[in-house]
């Protein structure tokens, strides 16, 4: 798919900040999106429940409603709507709290035009190949559970639940990388794009989940194994 | 080392009471052994029982005074560090607020910088986008200038400026001069009242006072603000009231409000902004001016008062508010010295 493609998305600015939510509509409008802006929680998931978004730009300390308690409304209706945080809290902790909340990706206030612009496209076109390899298999069978790829429900006998966006892509490349060695690098390049080699323990936290949902005995995994000094592995054979 | 310092405190006490109840334990050995011997080598010549009894007597109460000189020390040990948690959560707040309000108007700048830099914008847009970087600079400037100033203001560095003025005309006058820079509209406020005294007043100061009141009244307020200022005379004193149809405040956070750094956190309160200064700020100086400032609010959405009283001159003419004036002349005098 051709960045052209990207051209007219619609996308939602949530920003108390009015000079900063004006200066980005003008740069996203620039790049050729349509973009609308929310001052505050209310009334993002007003908007966002009216219109259809195909990404959300979301800032965290905001009047009424909190970044968080409005990116899990935004999850519960949309699971696969892209959120990008951005925020002035740069604390780890905020990072983990953002990501587990249900953000997909995270950039930190002051920010470079140029990075918020890469982001967004990428976030785009992640989007999109999501969409795309999800709509040939939507379903796939792992361990007792049937995962669904449109909705992220996860059916077994006994059991059903449903994953967050960032953990299906997470599930996803590892599906696409089938019986290949993945480090947390990769992982992170590819479906966080972030680059620090900090972040390597958001990662863990994420396979920690996959394995608690699919494993037997997620102590001894069978399907997402470690391999030391190097990274995961995905496999359906034991 | 203000760090060091605050450990110190509570290290010092645990230290003295440890000690404390070794010489408990110590002392009461020592006299079971003193009994003990006493009643092997004197025998039948003395009153066995009487000793005892009396040793018995001094090391109860002995014991008794330093069990309670611990529970003394552990109690002062947990209410100093209840309190230095409770100074560390609000200053990671402050630290958090700063962070946001510091962050916030940078980013607007470097925004439209580089959005100037990278792209070909028209005049009219350019223009629109210095305006807005001029008035972020200026965000700027006023935060850093109120964190400047608390320690200032806790040292007792500010030059107040202390004229003997008519507290009437220049509330009313500052009052004006806040709602306009605030682009409040004329039906948004009025002034009921008046109070044609002299005060000793630092109109500079007294400033800040009426707009972070007003900028108050405006941020907390669900739909279009309405603020009356009331002026009156009530025992000697100038009452100025500042009377909003905000969203008022409950009665448990009215204790607090006037707390440095504290900030009011409540899902109907529409506005995040604020490094929890600005009500301390107008408590401390209108503390120096020889007044006392209040709060009251029926609670949630019914609407704020805060209540300033400052000393008539001609009725108190105390010392306190004579050497405002003393001290501010002083200052005068010796500025002008400095200028010749």
């Amino acid at each position: 798919m051709s960045d052209h493609d990207f051209k007219g998305s619609r996308i939602l600015i949530v920003e108390d900040e009015e000079s900063l939510a004006v200066g980005l509509e003008f740069n996203l409008n620039e790049e050729g999106y349509q973009v609308s802006i929310a001052p505050d929680g209310r009334q993002a998931i007003d908007q966002f429940d009216k219109e259809q978004f195909d990404l959300v730009i979301l800032d965290i300390m905001l009047p009424y409603l909190n970044g968080y308690e409005v990116a899990e409304h935004m999850r519960q209706s949309d699971p696969q709507i892209p959120i990008l945080m951005l925020t002035a809290r740069t604390g780890i902790k905020d990072r983990i709290k953002g990501l587990e909340t249900g953000a997909d990706d995270y950039i930190a206030k002051p920010f470079h035009l140029e990075e918020l612009l890469l982001r967004v496209k990428g976030m785009l076109r992640r989007k999109a190949w999501y969409k795309s390899t999800s709509n040939e298999n939507p379903t796939i069978v792992i361990g007792n559970y049937t995962v669904n790829f449109n909705n992220l429900h996860c059916v077994s006998a006994k059991n059903e639940f449903r994953l967050t966006p960032h953990e299906a892509m997470l599930l996803k490349y590892l599906i696409d990388h089938k019986d290949t060695v993945v480090s947390r690098q990769e992982l992170l390049e590819n479906v966080w794009q972030i680059d620090k080699p900090v972040e390597t323990r958001t990662v863990d936290i994420f396979m920690a989940r996959l394995r608690k949902y699919f494993e037997t005995n997620p102590k001894s995994p069978q399907i997402f194994k470690s391999v030391r000094s190097a990274g995961y592995l995905f496999s359906t054979e034991h | 080392m203000k760090k060091s310092r605050t450990l110190f405190y509570p290290i010092f006490i645990f230290v003295l009471a440890q000690f404390a109840w070794f010489v408990m334990v110590g002392l009461w050995i020592y006299r079971y052994i003193t009994s003990n011997m006493i009643s092997e080598y004197v025998g039948e010549h003395y009153s066995i029982q009487i000793v005892s009894k009396s040793a018995n007597v001094v090391a109860l109460v002995g014991g008794l005074i330093l069990m309670i000189t611990v529970s003394v020390a552990m109690a002062l040990i947990f209410r100093n560090l209840t309190s230095q948690l409770k100074i560390t959560i609000m200053y990671d707040n402050f630290i958090a607020n700063v962070t946001h309000e510091l962050k916030s108007p940078l980013s607007s700048i470097q925004l439209y910088l580089e959005t100037l830099n990278t792209r070909s914008v028209t005049p009219e847009k350019q223009k629109e986008f210095v305006n807005i970087m001029i008035k972020d600079a200026a965000r700027l400037k006023n935060l850093i200038e109120s964190i400047l100033s608390i320690s200032g203001m806790e040292l007792k560095k500010i030059p107040f400026d202390y004229q003997l003025v008519d507290a009437g005309e220049t509330f009313q006058r500052l009052f004006r001069e806040s709602t306009s820079q605030l682009k409040l509209g004329a039906e948004s406020v009025s002034i009921t009242g008046n109070a044609p005294y002299s005060c000793v007043i630092d109109p500079n100061t007294m400033r800040m006072v009426v707009d972070n009141l007003v900028d108050n009244a405006i941020k907390y307020s669900q739909s279009s603000p309405q603020i009356t200022m009331d002026l009156s005379i009530v025992r000697n004193h100038v009452v100025v009231k500042f009377i909003d149809n905000g969203i008022g405040i409950d009665q448990e956070e009215q204790k607090h409000i006037f707390k440095k750094f504290h900030r009011v956190y409540n899902r109907s309160v529409p506005n995040v902004k604020g490094t929890g200064l600005g009500l301390y700020f107008v408590k401390e100086i209108i503390k120096t001016h020889g007044g006392r400032v209040t709060v009251q609010s029926e609670g949630i959405g019914k609407g704020t008062t805060f209540r300033i009283e400052l000393p008539i001159y001609q009725a108190v003419k105390q010392r306190y508010i004579n050497n405002l004036l003393k001290l501010a002349q002083k200052r005068k005098n010796r500025q002008e010295e400095i200028n010749e």
